[in-house]
C-alpha cells in the first residue's frame, strides 16, 4: 500500500506543444490567435463567457472542451465575428478584429468554419460547395484547388452530387474541403463529429487530424467529448459556466488537472479525503506526497484515477469488491473501503474477480494531484 | 442560439420593415379611428336599425354553416381515413376541389339550379308534381346549403389529418375497457379531434363573415355586404367604417380562435410514437353506401357546377363570347394579379426574413402587422383603402396603384404564410457559413439565401395570383377604369343573370385555380401526414 | 439563381410600368380619347356609347358603377379625375354632382333646342338625356290591373310576399321615396315604407332586371321597376306573362314617378371638345332614338317617338316634383329609408 512518491512536476506535459508533434513549428511560433480577457453576453448583466485569453500558435490544433452551454461555441462565434464582444479583444494574425468598438465583418476575417450541421449550400453540388469561396480565381484555378480537395478529402467522383446525395461522413468531408479551399488562417470546427455514429466519428478523426497536419492548417475545434478533445488537440481548453478551467496539452489537462470540474470532466476520476501531516498527506488508502505544500493540518482530497489504482485479492482485507463494469479492453471495479467511500480500479479485461471479493490496493500513481478539501463535505478519515 | 441581439445597428432592412408594417396597419387602423369617432347619431341610427339585423343574419348564417360543414366534413374525414374502398386515393382529393371554386361561382351555378323555374325545379316538380315547391337559393337554407358546399374542404381538411395522427391506442384502450365501438367514436375519437375541428369550424365563420360574392348575388343580408352597400349608397363613409369596424372585431375574434385550437391540435397530437388505424374493407354493401354519399357531396359542391360552368361556356362561345373584350379582361385579370403579387413578394421578404433572422420583439410585432389583412373581408380592405387615399393623397384615387394596395394588404398574410417557412428552412449556419467564405451580407444573399427561398416565394407569387385573380369586392370598388376583370365580368354578368356569359371567365378561374390548391394540399399532406397515408 | 434574379427584376418592371400606365394611357392616346364614368346598367349604355364610337372615331373608355359611388369618387378624385363625362340613371346625383362643382356649366345652342328646360340643370352642367318612369311591374297570371291604383297600395297587407323592390341604395328608389315624401308628407310615407318592407321580405334585388325576372317566373306577382327593364324583358321575351301598370293616375293623385338619366361634363375634363360632340350626338334626334329603340326609354327631345310598345307619354300624368329637387330631398329620405330599415 505504499503510493510511487513523487514530486516532481512533468515538465514536458505542461506549456508546449510536444516535440514530436511540432516538427519546424516551434521556429515559427508567431500567435495566429490571441484572445484577451474576452467577455461575451448575449443580454446585458448575463455574460456567456467572461474573461476568455488564450492564443493560437501557427498550425497549433487547439480543442474547446467543455459541458454544452458553457460558452464554447460562443467564443467560436465571436472569434468568427459572428457576436460581438462586450469586453477584451480578440486579434487574427497580429490584426485587431473584435473589440467592444470594433467588429471586423467575417468575410473580411479570412477563417473557416465547419458547423455541426455542415450547412451545405443545398442548391449546389459539390464542387460548387467547395468552390463557394473562391469566387475571386478563375474558373481553371478555382478548378485546381477543388480537384486538390477532393483529392485530399477523399470525394472523388462526388463531384456532381447535390449535399443531401452524401451520406454524413461525405457530407463532412465536403464541408472541410469547402472551408480548407481558400486556405483560411484559421479552421474553426463547431463539434464536427457529434452527427456522426460514433465508428464513423473516430475513422472521421483521424482523418481530419491528418488532413488538419498535411495542410499545416491552425484549427480550433468545439466538443464536450473528451476522448476527442485529447486525440486531436495539441492544446485543451476546458471551459466551465464561461469561465477558462485550464488551458495545457492534453497530457496536463488528464493527469495534472488544476480543478477538480476539469479532474472529473476529462475521465473517471475518485477524490479521496486526506490530512497533511509533516510532509505527507495521508488517506485511507495511502500517503502521497504533500506537492502543494499544504500547512500541516490542512484538510485535503486527493484525486486517483482508476487506472492508478491496482488491486489485489486479499484475505482478510478492509476493502470489497462492489461491482464490475466489462467495459471490453478492460474491466472497471468498483470498490468499497471500509469507511464507505467509493474508489475505482482499471484492470485488464482478462483479470475476473468476483464482487464481494476481499481485496488490498495498489495505488501507483505516478503523480499526486491534491486539492483543499471544500469546507463542510467530505468524510473524515 | 439566441439570435436577437447579434447586431445592434438598425439596417437599412430594419427601416424597410419598420415602414411596410406600419403602411400595412395604416388603412386598418384609420377605419378603426373613422369608426370610432364618427357622430353619435350614426351609430344610434345604425343600432337602431341595422346592426342588430345584419349581426343576426351574419351570426345566424355562419353558424348554420359551421354546423353543415361540421356533418359532411368530419364524415368524409372519417370515411377516408377508416375506410377502404375502391377509388379511395381519387375522392381524397377530389372532396378538396370545392376550394377551387369562388363562393360567387357556385353562388351563380346554384341561383339558376335551384332557381324558380330551373333545372332542378322542372325535375322536382315533375316527380312531386306542379305545385311542389325547392328551398330557394336565396333563403337561409339555402345559402346556407351554397356556403357549406364551397367551405366543408376546410373542416375536411384539418379533420382528416388529425384523425390520421390520431393514436390508435386511445380507441383500443377504450375498447379494451369494454367500451362498444360508437360510444368510443363519441367518447374517446372524436374528443380527441376535437381542437381540430374546431380550428377547421373557425376557418368555415371566418370565411362566411367575409363572403362578398355569395351574399350580394344571392342577396343575403350581412355584415360585409351591408359595408359595400354603405360604401356605394351613401356619400358619408362613416356608416360603412361602423359596420366594418364590428366586423373587422369579429373576424379576429374568429382568427384567434382558430389559431389557439390550432395550437391545442397540434399538442394533441405530439404522443410520440404512435400507431395509426387500419383501414376496414368494406363489402360491396358498403361500398356502394359510402361511394354514393361521397359522390353525393362531390357532385353537388363541384362536379354538377363544373359540368354546368362547361356547357355553359361551350353556348357562349358559340355565340362569340371570346372576342377581344374578353381576352382583355384577361390580361387585365393577369396584369394586376401579377403586379400585387409580385408586390407582395417583395413587401413580405424583408419582414419575413428579419422575423426569421433575427426576431426580436419589433420585429415578430413588424410580421404580425402584416398579418392583419386576414381580418379585413374584401369591402373592408376597399373602404380603408379608399379612405385613406381620399384624404391624404387624392391625386392617386382611380389609379392602379389604389387597387394594388388593397390587393396587397389583403393578400400578402397568404404569401407569408409559405415565404415563412421557406426561409425557417434556411439555417442561419449556411449564411454564416457564407460569410465565412468571404461573401459580405448582400453577396450572402444573393447567392445563398435568395436562391434557396426561390421556390418558397414562387409558390406564395402563385397562390396570392390566384386569391387576387379570383378577388371581387375590393376590385368592384377600386378598379379604375377600363381595368374590369374576369372576377369582375362574372359577378356583373351573373348578377344579371346572364348565365352563360359568366361562364368562360368563371371557368377560367376554376381550371387555374385547381392546380394550385392541389399543389398546396400535397404539401401540407407530405409535411403532416408523417408518411401514413397508406 | 439567375432565373430568379431575372424574375425580380420583370417585377421591378412590371410595378414601375402600372404606376406609369395612368399616364401613359392619357398623353399617348390623350387626342382621341373620352372616359365615361356610368352609373347606368351596362348593358343599357354601352350599346349608344359604342355608335358614337364608330360614328366620331372617339376611343371610350367606360367605367360602370354605381351613381353614388362614381359621385364619391369623382368628389375624391376632384382636379386629378380621369372622367371627362359622368352619365347617370337619376337627376338627383347629377344635381348634387353640380352642387359639389364637380360638373361644368355648359353653353350649347343645339343642347337647349333639343331638351326641354325641366330636364336640364339651369347652368346647363347636367342634361337629361332620357325619361324613366318608376312604375310597377305585375304578373298577368296572378294580378288583375285593377288591383292596383297607386304605389302606396303595395303597402298593404294583402301583397305580403308578394312584391319585389329593389335595394335602398339605388338611386331611383330614393329618388322615388322622395317624390313621395314630397307629395304626401313624411308620416305616410314611413307607413308606405314600412309596409313595403314587410311585404317584401327578403325579396329585395340589387337589379331592376332582377325583379322583372322574379315577376315573370311567378316567385312575385308585383314589383317596382323603372318602366323600361319591363319593355326590355318583353322585347326579349314577348310571351312573358309580365304587363306595366303606370300607378297614381286617379284624380287628384301624385301622377308617375319620373326621373331622368342624364349627363354632365366634369369640370377638370382635358377633353371638352370630344365631350361636346358626344353631347350634341345624344340630344340629336339620331342620338335620341337610340335611347328609345335599344333602351325603351321615353325621348326627351321633343320631335323624338318612344317605342310604340309603350304607354303613350300623353296618356298618362307625371309626378310635379322638379327633378332639380331630388338632390336636396335625399339627405332626409335616406334617414327615413334607414329609420325604417330598408335593405
Amino acid at each position: 500500500m505504499n503510493p510511487v512518491k513523487d514530486s516532481e512536476p512533468y515538465h514536458h506535459l505542461q506549456g508546449t506543444v510536444p516535440a514530436s508533434e511540432t516538427g519546424d513549428l516551434r521556429v515559427a511560433q508567431s500567435p495566429v490567435l490571441e484572445l484577451r480577457d474576452v467577455c461575451c453576453a448575449y443580454e446585458p448583466n448575463r455574460p456567456a463567457v467572461e474573461h476568455i485569453t488564450f492564443t493560437v500558435l501557427q498550425g497549433e490544433i487547439l480543442c474547446l472542451l467543455g459541458p454544452s452551454g458553457c460558452g464554447k461555441t460562443t467564443i467560436l462565434r465571436a472569434i468568427a465575428g459572428f457576436e460581438r464582444v462586450v469586453a477584451g479583444n480578440i486579434a487574427l494574425s497580429g490584426q485587431l478584429v473584435s473589440s467592444p468598438d470594433t467588429l471586423i465583418p467575417t468575410e473580411q476575417r479570412h477563417i473557416g468554419m465547419v458547423f455541426q450541421e455542415y450547412a451545405l449550400f443545398p442548391h449546389l453540388r459539390v464542387e460548387k460547395n467547395i468552390a463557394f469561396g473562391l469566387n475571386h480565381l478563375s474558373r481553371p484555378q478555382q478548378k485546381a484547388i477543388v480537384d486538390d480537395l477532393l483529392a485530399l478529402t477523399g470525394l472523388r467522383g462526388l463531384e456532381h452530387r447535390y449535399p443531401h446525395e452524401l451520406s454524413g461522413g461525405q457530407q463532412q468531408r465536403v464541408a472541410l474541403a469547402r472551408a480548407l479551399a481558400p486556405r483560411p488562417v484559421l479552421l474553426l470546427l463547431d463539434e464536427p463529429f457529434s452527427n456522426l455514429d460514433p465508428d464513423m466519428a473516430s475513422r472521421m478523426r483521424q482523418d481530419l487530424h491528418t488532413l488538419l497536419r498535411q495542410t499545416k492548417t491552425t484549427a480550433i475545434l468545439v466538443t464536450h467529448d473528451h476522448d476527442e478533445a485529447f486525440a486531436m488537440a495539441d492544446r485543451v481548453a476546458v471551459l466551465r459556466r464561461g469561465w477558462l478551467e485550464q488551458f495545457d496539452t492534453p497530457e496536463a489537462i488528464y493527469h495534472l488537472p488544476t480543478t477538480p470540474f476539469v479532474a472529473d470532466f476529462v475521465g473517471q476520476a475518485d477524490f479521496i479525503s486526506g490530512l497533511v501531516t509533516n510532509k505527507l498527506v495521508v488517506t485511507e488508502i495511502g500517503e502521497f506526497p504533500n506537492t502543494k505544500n499544504f500547512p500541516t493540518g490542512t484538510k485535503v482530497v486527493v484525486m486517483i484515477r482508476p487506472d492508478d489504482i491496482h488491486i489485489v485479492p486479499t484475505k482478510g482485507a478492509d476493502a470489497r469488491i462492489s461491482a464490475r463494469q466489462f467495459k471490453g479492453s478492460e474491466n472497471l471495479y468498483t470498490i468499497q473501503l471500509r469507511s464507505g467511500q467509493i474508489v475505482h480500479s482499471s484492470e485488464s479485461s482478462l483479470s475476473m474477480y468476483e464482487v464481494g471479493t476481499a481485496i488490498a490496493l495498489r495505488v501507483v500513481a505516478t503523480h499526486t494531484v491534491l486539492f483543499p478539501q471544500p469546507p463542510g463535505s467530505g468524510t473524515d478519515t | 442560439m439566441n439570435t436577437a441581439t447579434r447586431f445592434n445597428a438598425p439596417s437599412p432592412l430594419q427601416w424597410v420593415s419598420l415602414v411596410t408594417a406600419a403602411a400595412l396597419v395604416l388603412p386598418t387602423g384609420y377605419i378603426m379611428y373613422l369608426a370610432l369617432t364618427a357622430a353619435p347619431a350614426v351609430w344610434n341610427r345604425l343600432w337602431s336599425t341595422r346592426i342588430p339585423e345584419l349581426l343576426w343574419n351574419t351570426l345566424s348564417l355562419a353558424t348554420s354553416v359551421a354546423l353543415t360543414t361540421l356533418v359532411l366534413g368530419v364524415s368524409l374525414a372519417w370515411i377516408m381515413v377508416r375506410y377502404e374502398f375502391p377509388g379511395r386515393r381519387l375522392w381524397e382529393w377530389a372532396v378538396v376541389l370545392p376550394l377551387a371554386m369562388p363562393t360567387y361561382v357556385l353562388a351563380y351555378v346554384y341561383a339558376h339550379l335551384l332557381g324558380m323555374g330551373g333545372p332542378t325545379e322542372q325535375w322536382w316538380q315533375a316527380i312531386m308534381g306542379s305545385e311542389a315547391k325547392l328551398v330557394s337559393p336565396h333563403s337561409f337554407p339555402g345559402v346556407t346549403l351554397i356556403m357549406a358546399l364551397d367551405t366543408f374542404p376546410f373542416v375536411y381538411l384539418l379533420a382528416r389529418s388529425a384523425l390520421l395522427n390520431l393514436n390508435v391506442s386511445f380507441e383500443e384502450v377504450a375498447r379494451a375497457c369494454g367500451v362498444p365501438p360508437w360510444s368510443t367514436l363519441w367518447r374517446v375519437t372524436l374528443p380527441l379531434i376535437r381542437p381540430a375541428i374546431a380550428a377547421g369550424l373557425a376557418l368555415v365563420i371566418l370565411y362566411v363573415v367575409s363572403d362578398f360574392g355569395a351574399v350580394s348575388l344571392l342577396r343575403y343580408q350581412t355584415l360585409t355586404y351591408a359595408v359595400y352597400q354603405q360604401m356605394t349608397g351613401r356619400y358619408d363613409q362613416s356608416a360603412a367604417s361602423i359596420l366594418s369596424l364590428l366586423l373587422v372585431v369579429m373576424a379576429i375574434i374568429f382568427l384567434v380562435t382558430e389559431r389557439w385550437f390550432r395550437r391545442r391540435s397540434r399538442f394533441y397530437q405530439t404522443s410520440g410514437r404512435f400507431r395509426t388505424s387500419t383501414r376496414r374493407h368494406e363489402g360491396i354493401l358498403g361500398t356502394i353506401l359510402i361511394t354514393a354519399y361521397v359522390l353525393l357531396v362531390f357532385g353537388a359542391s363541384f362536379g354538377i357546377p363544373a359540368v354546368m360552368l362547361v356547357q355553359w361556356s361551350i353556348a357562349a362561345v358559340a355565340q362569340g363570347a371570346l372576342d377581344a373584350r374578353f381576352f382583355g379582361f384577361i390580361w387585365n385579370s393577369s396584369f394586376l394579379s401579377a403586379l400585387a403579387a409580385g408586390g407582395a413578394v417583395l413587401i413580405g421578404l424583408p419582414l419575413a426574413y428579419l422575423a426569421s433572422r433575427r426576431p426580436s420583439r419589433l420585429n415578430l410585432a413588424c410580421l404580425q402587422a402584416a398579418y392583419a389583412g386576414y381580418a379585413l373581408p374584401g369591402p373592408v380592405a376597399a373602404l380603408a383603402v379608399l379612405v385613406l387615399f381620399t384624404h391624404f393623397v387624392p391625386a392617386l384615387y382611380g389609379s392602379v396603384i389604389l387597387l394594388l394596395v388593397a390587393y396587397i394588404l389583403h393578400f400578402i398574410p397568404v404569401g407569408l404564410q409559405s415565404m415563412e417557412p421557406a426561409l425557417q428552412q434556411v439555417t442561419p449556419n449556411v449564411e454564416e457559413v457564407a460569410r465565412t467564405l468571404g461573401c459580405t451580407t448582400r453577396e450572402t444573399l444573393r447567392r445563398v439565401t435568395l436562391p434557396l427561398i426561390q421556390s418558397g416565394c414562387i409558390t406564395a407569387w402563385v397562390l396570392m395570383f390566384l386569391q387576387t385573380m379570383k378577388e371581387l369586392p375590393a376590385t368592384l370598388l377600386l378598379r379604375p377604369v377600363g381595368f374590369d376583370t374576369l372576377a369582375i365580368r362574372v359577378w356583373q354578368e351573373a348578377s344579371e343573370e346572364y348565365y352563360q356569359l359568366a361562364a368562360p371567365s368563371a371557368l377560367l378561374i376554376v381550371l387555374l385555380s385547381v392546380p394550385a390548391l392541389l399543389l398546396l394540399v400535397a404539401k401540407d399532406w407530405r409535411g403532416r401526414d408523417r408518411g401514413v397515408i397508406t | 439563381m439567375a432565373s430568379f434574379r431575372r424574375v425580380l427584376l420583370a417585377l421591378t418592371f412590371i410595378l414601375g410600368i402600372g404606376g406609369l400606365s395612368q399616364d401613359m394611357t392619357s398623353s399617348v392616346f390623350g387626342a382621341d380619347k373620352l372616359v365615361v364614368y356610368s352609373g347606368r346598367a351596362e348593358r343599357l349604355i354601352k350599346p349608344v356609347l359604342d355608335e358614337f364610337q364608330s360614328k366620331s372615331g372617339i376611343q371610350i373608355e367606360l367605367l360602370s358603377s354605381g351613381t353614388t359611388e362614381l359621385v364619391n369618387r369623382l368628389q375624391a378624385e376632384g382636379d386629378h379625375t380621369p372622367a371627362d363625362v359622368f352619365l347617370t340613371n337619376d337627376a338627383g346625383s347629377l344635381e348634387h354632382a353640380r352642387e359639389l362643382k364637380l360638373l361644368r356649366p355648359m353653353n350649347m345652342r343645339e343642347v337647349e333646342r333639343a331638351i326641354p328646360a325641366q330636364f336640364r340643370a339651369s347652368d346647363n352642367s347636367w342634361i337629361g338625356l332620357s325619361g324613366r318612369f318608376w312604375i310597377v311591374v305585375y304578373n298577368t297570371h296572378l294580378v288583375k290591373p285593377d288591383q292596383i291604383k297607386s304605389l302606396l297600395d303595395l303597402a298593404q297587407p294583402q301583397w305580403k310576399d308578394k312584391i319585389a323592390i329593389p335595394n335602398s341604395g339605388s338611386e331611383y328608389l330614393q329618388a322615388g321615396v322622395s317624390v313621395i315624401k314630397a307629395t304626401f308628407g313624411e308620416d305616410r310615407t314611413k307607413q308606405f315604407l314600412q309596409g313595403l318592407k314587410t311585404n317584401a321580405g327578403s325579396q329585395v334585388y340589387q337589379k331592376s332586371s332582377q325583379i322583372v325576372e322574379a315577376v315573370a317566373k311567378g316567385q312575385v306577382a308585383v314589383g317596382i321597376v323603372n318602366h323600361y327593364y319591363i319593355y326590355r324583358h318583353l322585347a326579349a321575351q314577348p310571351s312573358a306573362p309580365i304587363a306595366a301598370l303606370m300607378p297614381d293616375q286617379q284624380e287628384g293623385g301624385m301622377g308617375a314617378i319620373m326621373n331622368v338619366s342624364g349627363i354632365g361634363v366634369t369640370r377638370a375634363s382635358k377633353h371638352v371638345d370630344n365631350a361636346k360632340l358626344l353631347l350634341e350626338f345624344l340630344v340629336a334626334q339620331a342620338g335620341q332614338k337610340l335611347f328609345a329603340d335599344l333602351d325603351k326609354e321615353y325621348p326627351l327631345h321633343p320631335d323624338v317617338k318612344a317605342d310604340p310598345a309603350l304607354v303613350d307619354r300623353h296618356a298618362f300624368r307625371a309626378a310635379l316634383v322638379p327633378l332639380a329637387r331630388l338632390a336636396e330631398l335625399r339627405e332626409p329620405t335616406l334617414t327615413l329609408i334607414e329609420q325604417v330599415g330598408l335593405r
